[in-house]
């Protein structure tokens, strides 16, 4: 069974301990940074900076509401970046965890379409064109761990589990917030295995918090590559 | 993993199998290691405390079993009773107070009306505070107040800090202020 994360916003403080400790298990150097006038910080996701709590202030209902939302990648259930390199040696899923990863060979792919496929805007690349982004912690996951952030996590808005567990647990939080936020929902739910919850409309969180109908997904191309696949593979070998 | 005899046999037969099928043109999920080794996988395990709030969350420090015994890893500690595993962003990054290049390894000391900082050696650092000490602490101690009331103190000298110091530390860092007669006395933790 596959793992999911489910992230319920709703209870994240932006302490960031998650973002520290995701730098610390990979042993990610630190960005230079300057100061804008948020606590955000840095300002993106960067090939060294895989996780990311993003923060702003938005006027909801003429209330100020301070938003934070930590953003990695969403591990999709069927992903377009996967799709579109088409290259099982640069990127692929574990099927054990379901994890997306990616490996040196992203090198020799066209960067920015992968980039550009991804509905949630996470993959980064270095300057020598290698794509980096989350990788679920997936040695920690295959040894029993629970992935850096999640372990690190002070308030439980981060949570680790097989994904019919995550997706139980998603849905019921729901209900209850429900109570407090009516416009609360899930992103994506059975797209991806990055669950969140959002208090308000996911536009206020990041420009990317929500597949958008403007980027991302599978082009014509692609789904017609991925139709073809398993037979090119055939011949391939 | 143990293995004995036979389930070594059925292992190799299969990777055999899978390996003869793949070459037949099947489509087999590549053969890749997915998990890896964890880096703290031989490290010993020592348990600690977080030094940066008076919260006290339990760490586990991975240090290296070869070699420099360095710090390969901390995270907090799953079976601690205060923080059960979480840690925040300061927490997180605590393996910087001994894995960073530009931490300072040598005491540095910037002289009155000097721009710049110069490195010194401890017996000098240590002589130098002592002796400064001793004579700002002799040249103003009062022994009584205004009203006669024994009071035994210094109002000239102030401590402010550490946020790295432990409960324990404080306790002895507190001792000896107050034993020198300090009364204005700060911490972090209360800042």
């Amino acid at each position: 069974m596959t793992k999911s994360i489910f992230v319920d916003t709703t209870i994240c403080t932006a302490c960031r301990g998650c973002q520290v400790s995701c730098k610390q298990w990979h042993d990610l150097p630190a960005e230079k940074t300057k100061n804008v006038g948020s606590h955000q910080n840095p300002q993106d996701l960067s090939f060294m900076t895989y996780k990311l709590v993003r923060m702003r202030e938005e006027i909801i209902d003429n209330h100020l509401q301070w938003l934070f939302f930590p953003d990695q990648c969403r591990h999709c259930v069927d992903a377009p970046c996967l799709a579109t390199a088409f290259n099982e040696d640069a990127i692929y899923q574990d099927p054990a965890t379901g994890a997306i990863l990616y490996t040196q060979v992203t090198k020799k792919l066209a960067a920015d379409e992968i980039i550009g496929s991804c509905p949630y805007n996470i993959p980064r690349k270095a300057e020598d064109g290698t794509l980096a982004k989350c990788d679920m912690c997936n040695d920690r996951v295959h040894n029993g761990l629970k992935p850096a952030c999640v372990t690190t996590c002070p308030t439980g808005a981060m949570n680790f589990g097989d994904r019919e567990e995550m997706l139980a647990m998603a849905k019921s939080r729901l209900a209850t917030v429900k109570a407090k936020f009516p416009k609360a929902m899930l992103l994506n739910p059975d797209e991806v295995n990055v669950i969140y919850l959002v208090a308000f409309d996911p536009k206020y969180y990041s420009d990317y918090a929500v597949a958008s109908s403007g980027r991302g997904g599978i082009s014509r191309s692609v789904a017609l590559r991925k139709m073809m696949g398993p037979l090119a593979k055939m011949m391939r070998v | 993993m143990k293995l004995n005899r036979r389930d070594f046999i059925k292992i190799s037969g299969a990777t055999a199998a899978g390996i003869a099928v793949s070459g037949l043109g099947f489509d087999l999920k590549p053969v890749k290691a997915h998990a890896g080794m964890l880096k703290t996988r031989y490290a010993k395990e020592t348990t600690s405390i977080c030094c940066y709030c008076a919260v006290g969350c339990g760490l586990i420090v991975h240090t290296s079993n070869r070699g420099d015994g360095r710090v390969i890893n901390i995270e907090g500690d799953p079976d601690h009773v205060i923080n059960q595993g979480a840690l925040c962003s300061k927490g997180s990054s605590i393996k910087q107070l001994t894995e960073n290049k530009n931490r300072l390894t040598e005491p540095m000391y910037r002289a009155p009306h000097s721009d710049h900082w110069q490195k010194v050696s401890w017996d000098w650092a240590l002589s130098q505070i002592t002796d400064r000490i001793k004579r700002t602490r002799d040249a103003n101690f009062e022994t009584a107040n205004a009203k006669g009331q024994t009071v035994n103190r210094t109002t000239r000298m102030a401590s402010v800090g550490s946020a790295a110091m432990d409960n324990e530390e404080c306790w002895v860092y507190q001792a000896l202020m107050r034993s020198l007669g300090l009364v204005y006395i700060e911490h972090q933790a209360r800042i």
